[in-house]
Formats: structure tokens, C-alpha cells, sequence
């Protein structure tokens, strides 16, 4: 085995991380709560003095998981405040941006053998700016049906109106099922994506996400998005 | 014109005791679904307000909200129309017609401007100047602007007043709307349903009459004493949902002994209406209790409510099936993607890290 230098990087704040993990759990237990519900199992009671009722079960561990998933977001807010490294923004706005993506998409299509180093490259930016705008809708939506329940409370009569911006609450339904279809194939992308980049290019993007730190070769192009990249641990 | 009765000056003319009178104003609570607190309230209404003119005029419509009105049973159709309220113009119920009909309803909406109710069936037809629906030789939809304009509130009736109703489907070739946007300032109180129940449609109406004012409403417009619960949340069948006990088909042992009809694709779920509580016909029945899934036909869309048929809970694509079918075929598409570009990556890394050697070979032998 060769040598080979690194530099560390204190990227991710252990409210970031902690939130990461609550949003793994919440997402997959939220996943398959929600397919249940949508087409439920059919009980094995055909006597209903002995039948369990697990559709109630099931729709309540649903609800208070997505409670914890939103309330989670607190942590995420406040590392967002006290780090800098959990502020890594896609530059749409910024004409490297598009140039970096690129490079970053001609080297996952095989056209280029590696692309330049990064923190977190701008593809993969873009994607997690999506996965928040899905995991909005799937709050807006769910809790909008959720609070529905009782038309009457103020959340109710908010929820009436984004109701009305889906078209009607059949619609409701559908478009939170669709864009948690949509959560999941990007959970696919997501974890190959880490894995690989683990593994394969040692870009620590897994052991990341547990110990805050990144382990890099090369200086990466957005260095200066993370606080304390240091030079004092040589590896 | 002559002074119009309040409802006990009807009651003392005819005889009536002041306990009966009483009584039927408790009655009313019960009806209007307000607190019996307010009794008070109902009986000084009933002493003082002359009974108000209501004027009923129908649209684009099947006229099946009229007869859902006319079975109400508490209180009877009839006696709502002949003494508690003054119906002074009906397309369907007067048995008048032609002109001197519609200079009755020119001299009503005259002299009664600012105080009489107006009660409205069926959407307006939008498209080409509203050609589509004439009544009396004009448009309905300006019909309904120039009694809108005069009225102290409006009434919509049905999913179509509401909503636009059927002929609002796809494509909607008449233009076919809700009548909100016709009806300028003037208050609209939303009473979808298609039709509506009948004793929703009588309480509704009683309420603006007896108080001069609209009943609560909510973010949608309509009465939240009535509209105020999912169907899904009264629903006699709900203790079969909660314990996953659904018919699969119409003629399963599900079905026959009554199992919740969810996956039938049941709207009781996204619907709000009285149809688990008040019932309909005396309490009788409702959809759900005779062995039909709610439609939601008290929705706003619930003609193209995106799922294209009323006994799936989730669309289908043709052969291809509904989202899970095809989320599931895409996941398992996106896991082979993925291996596939694994093992591509680990092919491309081996014929870096050679051309590397190369290179560095190169550089020390130099
Ligand atoms: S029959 Fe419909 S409304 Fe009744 S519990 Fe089942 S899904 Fe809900």
C-alpha cells in the first residue's frame, strides 16, 4: 500500500450529524408507514372481537415519527447558525457552479477519469437543495391533511388553504405519495453515490457524517466553505 | 307591498300556543345546528324578523339538489316553504311560468333590494358570453349578477354552485364555474353535495333567515357546523379501518358484512360532510351504510380528483399499474443502475491508477 498524505476537514457539527440520522430512521419507518396506509395489509382477524387494530397503529407511529423528523429540524437550523460547514449551498448563482457540475457529470458518465477535489461537489449540492424542497412538500402536504382533521384550529384553516393550491385533497394525497416515491430513488443515488466515494476515491463521505471530519488528498476547490481545514493533522 | 309576518305574528294569527312556538324554535337550534344557549337569540329572531324572501334560481344543474330539499323531514320541505320562509321565485318549485313570472321576480328583487336570500343551484356557464345556460331570454350567469348584486347573501347548493359540479369535468366544453366570482360583495355561503343533504340544505337557510347573518364558515366557505368532520373520522365502518378489515370487492364476505370500504377506494378519507352523522332521509342511510364508497361528491374536483376512477385509491397507468407498481419497477431499475455504474467505476479506476504507474515509471527512469 502506498502513502499517501491528507488533510483534515471539520466539516459537519454533531447537530448536523445527529439530525442526519434522525432523517435516515424517520424517513425509512415514514416510507413504509405511509405505503401501508395508502394499501393497507389486510388483517388476519376475521373475528373483529379478537382483531387488532394495527391500521391505527400504524397511522400513529406515522404521524409522531414525522412530529420527531420536524421537530428534528432544530438541530439542523442551529448548526446551519454556529458552522460553517453546514452551509454548503449548491452557487447557482455562480458561473463555476455549472462549470464544476460538469466536470463533476462527465466523470460519473465515465468520460473523465476523476474529477477535481471537493468538500462536497456541486452536483451533490444540487441534490441535497432537492431532497429539502421534497421533504417540504411531503411536510407541507402531510401536515396539511394531518391538522385537516379538525378544520376549525388555526392550523386548520392554513392547511384549507394549501389544499386548495394542490387542488382539492385527493390531490393532496397523491402528490405526498408521489414525491415519497421520489424521496426514496434518491435515497438509492445517495447512498451508492457516499459509498463509492468512501470507498472507492477515500473522499470520507461516510465516516463523515459520524465523526464531522473529512479526510482529503488534494486541496479541495471549496475549502474555504468549512471553518477549520487544518494543515496539523498530516496523516 | 304588504307587511311581511315574523314567524310568531304566523303563529298567533293561526292559533298557535306560545309553548308550540317555543318548542319549534328549540327545534330550530337543533336544526342549525347552534347551541341551545342561543335559544334566546332564536326566539326574539322569530318574534321581530318578518320572514325573509328567498329567491331560488338554478343554473347548469341536474335540479337533484331540489330534490334532496324537498325530502328534508326536519323541518318538512313543506312547512320551510310555506311558513317559515318566504319563496317568492323558484324555476322548479312555482308553478308559474313565463312573463308575468319573471316580472315577479323583477318586482321582488325591487323591492326587497338588500334583504332578500338568494339561493342559487347549478354552476354559471363562462364560455362564449355564458350561451350555454339561458334562463327567462337572458344568460343565467347575468341572471345570477343582477340578483347576487341585490341580495343580502347567497346560498350556493350543490357541488355545481360550489364548485362547478359534473359539467365542470373534463373538458368542461361550456366554461363552467363555481358562481363565487359572480356574486361581487355579497356574502356566499358554500353548501357542496351532490346533491347536499336535505336537512343541511333547510338548516342553512333557516340560519340566514332566522338571524340575518351567515353561520360560521370555514377556510372553504362552507358552514362548519355541517361541514366540519371527515366523513372518514363518523364513519360507522371506521372501527373495521382501524383494525384493517377492508372489502377487496364488491362481492367478497367483506363486503357483505360490512368491512370499510377504503380499498374500494372509499373518499370518506378526504371528504367533509354530515353524511356519517345527520345521515340521510330520517337518518336512513348514507352511501357508505347502503355498501357504496364514498365518492366525495361534496369535493371540490371530486370529478377528476387525479386518481380517474372512483374505486382506486391510487391512479393507473395503463398496463404499467399505480405509482407503487412503478416506483417499485424504477427502484429496482435505479439498484441495477447502480451495481452496473459500480462496477464500471472500478473497471475506470483500475485504467487510472495504471496510466498513474505509467506515468511515475516513467518519471523515475528518467
Ligand atoms: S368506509 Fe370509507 S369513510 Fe368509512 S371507515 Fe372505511 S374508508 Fe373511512
Amino acid at each position: 500500500m502506498k502513502e499517501v498524505k491528507r488533510k483534515e476537514f471539520y466539516v459537519f457539527s454533531p447537530f448536523l450529524r445527529v439530525f442526519h440520522w434522525i432523517m435516515v430512521v424517520s424517513i425509512v419507518v415514514l416510507f413504509c408507514t405511509g405505503v401501508i396506509i395508502a394499501t393497507p395489509l389486510q388483517s388476519v382477524n376475521l373475528e373483529p372481537t379478537y382483531s387488532v387494530t394495527y391500521m391505527d397503529l400504524v397511522r400513529d407511529i406515522h404521524f409522531v415519527v414525522a412530529f420527531i423528523f420536524a421537530a428534528s429540524f432544530i438541530l439542523r437550523v442551529y448548526g446551519f447558525v454556529i458552522n460553517k460547514g453546514d452551509r454548503l449551498f449548491p452557487h447557482f448563482w455562480k458561473g463555476y457552479f455549472y462549470r464544476q457540475t460538469i466536470e463533476v457529470a462527465l466523470h460519473y458518465m465515465f468520460l473523465k477519469y476523476e474529477h477535481s477535489s471537493f468538500l462536497r461537489n456541486p452536483l451533490a449540492r444540487a441534490s441535497y437543495a432537492m431532497l429539502y424542497v421534497l421533504v417540504a412538500v411531503e411536510f407541507i402536504t402531510g401536515f396539511a391533511m394531518y391538522f385537516l382533521a379538525n378544520p376549525d384550529s388555526i392550523w386548520g384553516g392554513i392547511s384549507a388553504w394549501i389544499i386548495m393550491v394542490c387542488g382539492g385533497e385527493m390531490m393532496a394525497h397523491l402528490i405526498h405519495h408521489y414525491v415519497a416515491w421520489g424521496i426514496i430513488l434518491f435515497a438509492i443515488g445517495h447512498l451508492y453515490m457516499v459509498i463509492r466515494a468512501e470507498f472507492m476515491e477515500g473522499e470520507s463521505e461516510v465516516s463523515a457524517m459520524f465523526s464531522g471530519y473529512k479526510f482529503l488528498i488534494h486541496n479541495p476547490k471549496d475549502a474555504t466553505d468549512s471553518d477549520l481545514s487544518g494543515e496539523k493533522h498530516l496523516i | 307591498m304588504e307587511k311581511r309576518e315574523s314567524l310568531w305574528e304566523k303563529c298567533l294569527r293561526k292559533g298557535i300556543s306560545r309553548r308550540t312556538f317555543i318548542k319549534g324554535c328549540t327545534g330550530l337550534c337543533a336544526l342549525m345546528g347552534v347551541s341551545v344557549d342561543r335559544l334566546a337569540e332564536v326566539v326574539e329572531a322569530a318574534e321581530a324578523k318578518p320572514l325573509p324572501v328567498v329567491i331560488w334560481i338554478h343554473g347548469h344543474e341536474c335540479t337533484g339538489c331540489d330534490e334532496s330539499f324537498i325530502r328534508s323531514a326536519a323541518p318538512l320541505a313543506s312547512d320551510l316553504v310555506l311558513s317559515q320562509i318566504d319563496l317568492e321565485y323558484d324555476h322548479l318549485l312555482s308553478a308559474a311560468c313565463g312573463e308575468p313570472f319573471e316580472a315577479h321576480l323583477k318586482a321582488t328583487m325591487a323591492a326587497n333590494k338588500g334583504n332578500y336570500i338568494l339561493a342559487v343551484e347549478g354552476a354559471t356557464c363562462t364560455k362564449d358570453n355564458g350561451v350555454y345556460c339561458m334562463s327567462g331570454g337572458h344568460t343565467f350567469s347575468s341572471l345570477l349578477k343582477e340578483a347576487a348584486a341585490g341580495a343580502m347573501a347567497v346560498i350556493a347548493y350543490g357541488t355545481c354552485a360550489a364548485y362547478g359540479g359534473i359539467q365542470a369535468a373534463k373538458p368542461n366544453p361550456t366554461g363552467s364555474s363555481g358562481i363565487g366570482a359572480f356574486c361581487g360583495a355579497t356574502p356566499v355561503v358554500n353548501v357542496p353535495g351532490c346533491p347536499p343533504i336535505p336537512e343541511v340544505m333547510t338548516g342553512v337557510v333557516m340560519h340566514v333567515a332566522l338571524f340575518g347573518s351567515l353561520p360560521p364558515l370555514d377556510g372553504e366557505g362552507r358552514p362548519k357546523q355541517f361541514y366540519g368532520n371527515r366523513i372518514h373520522d363518523t364513519c360507522y365502518r371506521r372501527p373495521f379501518f382501524d383494525a384493517a378489515m377492508f372489502a377487496d370487492s364488491y362481492d367478497d364476505a367483506g363486503a357483505k358484512a360490512g368491512w370499510c370500504l377504503y380499498k374500494l377506494g372509499c373518499r370518506g378519507p378526504e371528504t367533509y360532510n354530515s353524511c356519517g352523522n345527520i345521515r340521510w332521509f330520517e337518518g336512513l342511510s348514507y352511501p357508505i351504510q347502503s355498501g357504496a364508497a364514498c365518492i366525495g361528491c361534496a369535493n371540490a374536483n371530486f370529478w377528476d380528483d387525479g386518481v380517474g376512477s372512483f374505486s382506486e385509491r391510487l391512479p393507473k397507468y395503463g398496463k404499467l399499474g399505480n405509482a407503487d407498481k412503478i416506483g417499485t419497477a424504477v427502484g429496482a431499475a435505479a439498484v441495477v443502475g447502480v451495481a452496473a455504474h459500480a462496477a464500471a467505476s472500478v473497471v475506470q479506476k483500475g485504467k487510472r491508477e495504471a496510466i498513474e504507474a505509467a506515468e511515475s515509471g516513467k518519471k523515475e527512469s528518467r
